[in-house]
């Protein structure tokens, strides 16, 4: 069991690269925390400042109480599995399921307990004897795993675990995973740049970018309420859509993001947060599923367009929109139909609006509480 | 319509099956050529260590000795049991029958284990010292960590002419002319750069998560190379192996600088002075040439299989 703790972490390169910065995090005992960002934003690095494969620079790593920034890996209670799955080549799959133990001078009829109920639960009992060489990507994983949970750790890390697997499989796994960290009741940090994995597995999120954290939040904090427009754009299949505009006053306290020949009202708790900021020149995001064909008036709380491209994705289509020269697109169901060059209007959902500063980024909504 | 084959294809075949059989043939002429040229030095030394002395100088030369001898080897393993060899008592000696043994014979076996003590000291310490510096230049980040490697691959620019001086007056100030010691020093610095830079390619070609795997699971660096890279590594740590001890049995500038008594001359510089005593005894000779052989041979053939792939995975990035 472990609590881990970052206190303005920072991790600089000796050629000067700042891969983290100011790094303040803290995990929960029994968490499942996934690092989420795409690649060098520093996730991995955090994740090896963690397991001790990387030096923290300046600030402090503190395992429950005891900082353990100059501890090194085998003297912390960590496991990790790697994207490669760093299976030893030369080892059977039981030595490299025993190996940490081993190290660690266990008995070996414990080791063979261990492995053997670690084999156990991940199917892979009739691969003990085989090496490395002879098994698939699937069951390299499950051996990686094995080889991490048999250890029983107080912290479980994994870089990347799914990346090399394929997408059915990949699904399968996170189900998995997940029990897995039901089951074990151990701090999990993961990292990933896939938003499905986040999504599905996080108790909460960390997405970072450029070494910074953006935003620490649930997976519902994180896509719902995006605390800016890099954590909005990085979550979500299409992308948001975006367009400029500014903020405009009604009547009643009423707010409005207009742009030439839209008007979009915003809820009365949205228009209470961005109180005082009319005229602000603002970026609207709509997230690509917020929409439907309805009956709205064009330019009144709808956008009009003409369709440009269809994209049927199985159990729904993406489609593109030409609005007023910009392209967007649009998560819409199967069942609508429409041809390219169709003139369309699609209704938004206005309580899912995001209003972001068009200079900073940031989210006036969410971080305005 | 049925579909006729146009006429060019039927030329290009025969053309393609032609030029593969001359291709092959250049090969396997090209080959036996190679070899013979290769292997008819070592034939003769093989062969004429079991002839006469007459059988040696007759012409034209025999491949196969017609009678053929151990005497030559006898001479060898019986050196320095009778009286001292010296000028009066090899007066009376037919030259033609190959009598004639050098005056330094019996210095052959003890020269023979001075140039194994060396090898295998050699061997020994090149991958003490080699390894863990490989390892570290190669997993390890640290400063300056790019300037050690070139600086290690200049020190393989220099020629060792050049470095002959310089090194005997260091050995001398040591106080370690003539002895074993000055030549595992100086070998050491002739071979380990080589090893040095042969098991950084290999170690960089191994995936760093295998170590970072290595230490979450409980290594330290020293148990993490040793418990996981050095299983790995086994063909470059052959390849370093064969180098090493065949560069320091083969080895003769700088033997020839620093040994100067039977305490510590190696093989290399016994058999050449043989060529320049009173007389030259090519079978005794040839004999001892055999036998310079024999460790080499022993040491290539256990280690054969290893070789290629050990030098071929030093040598690209994997």
């Amino acid at each position: 069991m472990a609590r881990i703790r970052f206190t303005n972490v920072n991790k600089k390169y000796a050629n000067g690269f700042h891969a983290v910065r100011d790094l303040n995090l803290d995990i929960e005992d029994r968490e499942f925390i996934v690092l989420l960002g795409p690649s060098g934003c520093g996730k991995s690095t955090t994740l090896n400042m963690i397991a001790g494969l990387e030096e923290v620079s300046d600030g402090d790593l503190i395992f429950d109480e005891q900082v353990v920034n100059y501890v090194p890996p085998h003297k912390r209670d960590v496991a990790m599995v790697f994207q490669s799955y760093a299976l030893y080549p030369h080892k059977t799959v039981y030595d490299n399921i025993g190996f940490g133990l081993k190290m660690r001078n266990a008995s070996k009829e414990e080791i063979d307990e261990r492995v053997q109920d670690a084999a156990k639960k991940l199917e892979i009992s009739h691969l003990l004897d085989r090496r490395p060489s002879q098994l698939s990507g699937g069951q390299r994983q499950r051996v990686a795993l094995g080889r991490a949970m048999v250890r029983d750790p107080s912290v479980f890390l994994m870089d990347e675990p799914l990346s090399n697997l394929d997408a059915a499989l990949r699904i399968s796994m996170r189900a998995e995973i997940k029990e897995l960290h039901r089951a074990m009741e151990t701090t999990f940090v993961y990292v990933t740049h896939d938003q499905a994995e986040a999504l599905t597995l996080a108790d909460r999120i960390v997405v970072m970018n450029d070494g910074v954290v953006q935003q620490i939040g649930t997976p519902d904090d994180i896509y719902e309420r995006p605390a800016n427009t890099f954590v909005a754009s990085f979550l979500g299949s299409p992308p948001i859509n975006y367009f400029d505009g500014v903020l405009e006053a009604g009547p009643d306290d009423e707010m409005a993001f207009v742009r030439d020949g839209l008007r979009l009202v915003l809820p009365a708790d949205h228009a209470a947060r961005l109180k005082g900021q009319e005229g602000r020149a603002v970026r609207l995001g709509i997230r690509a599923e917020d929409v439907a064909e309805g009956t709205a008036e064009p330019g009144y709380n709808a956008l009009s367009g003409t369709v440009n491209s269809v994209l049927p994705v199985g159990s729904d289509q993406y489609l593109g929109m030409d609005f007023g020269g910009e392209e967007l697109f649009f998560r819409v169901g199967k069942d609508l139909r429409h041809a390219f060059g169709e003139s369309i209007t699609l209704a938004v959902d206005l309580n899912r609006l995001h209003v972001f500063d068009r200079e900073t980024g940031q989210s006036l909504i969410w971080n305005a509480a | 319509m049925p579909i006729t084959p146009p006429v060019d294809t039927i030329d290009y075949r025969r053309r393609q099956k032609i030029g593969r059989i001359v291709q092959r043939l250049v090969i396997v002429v090209s080959a036996i050529v190679l070899a013979a040229y290769i292997l008819a030095p070592v034939s003769w030394l093989v062969s004429s260590a079991f002839q006469t002395e007459t059988e040696i100088v007759s012409i034209p030369p025999h491949w196969i000795p017609e009678e053929p001898t151990l005497r030559n080897f006898e001479a060898i393993f019986s050196a320095g049991n009778d009286e001292p060899v010296t000028y009066e008592t090899r007066s009376g000696a037919d030259p033609a029958a190959g009598d004639f043994i050098p005056s330094t014979a019996e210095n052959l076996l003890p020269s023979m284990a001075n140039s194994l003590i060396v090898s295998i000291l050699v061997v020994i310490l090149n991958l003490l010292v080699g390894v863990p510096a490989a390892y570290a230049i190669a997993k390890i980040r640290f400063w300056g960590r790019n300037a050690s490697v070139y600086f290690i691959l200049i020190t393989r620019v220099i020629p060792d002419i050049a470095l002959v001086v310089p090194f005997f007056l260091v050995i001398r100030k040591l106080g370690m002319l003539d002895t074993l010691g000055s030549l595992v020093i100086t070998y050491l610095a002739i071979t380990v750069p080589f090893t040095v830079f042969i098991l950084i390619q290999y170690f960089e070609g191994l995936p760093d998560e295998l170590d970072k795997a290595a230490r979450v699971d409980g290594c330290s660096r020293l148990q993490a190379l040793i418990k996981v890279f050095l299983p790995l590594s086994l063909p470059s740590l052959v390849a370093v192996v064969l180098f090493t001890f065949l560069t320091s049995w083969n080895e003769f500038l700088l033997a020839l600088m620093f040994t100067q008594t039977s305490a510590s001359q190696t093989l290399p510089i016994l058999l050449a002075s043989f060529t320049s005593d009173f007389t030259v005894s090519f079978s005794f000779l040839n004999a001892a040439g055999v036998l310079a052989v024999v460790p080499p041979v022993i040491v290539a053939i256990v280690f054969e299989r290893y070789i290629v792939s050990g030098l071929t995975a030093g040598a690209v990035k994997g």
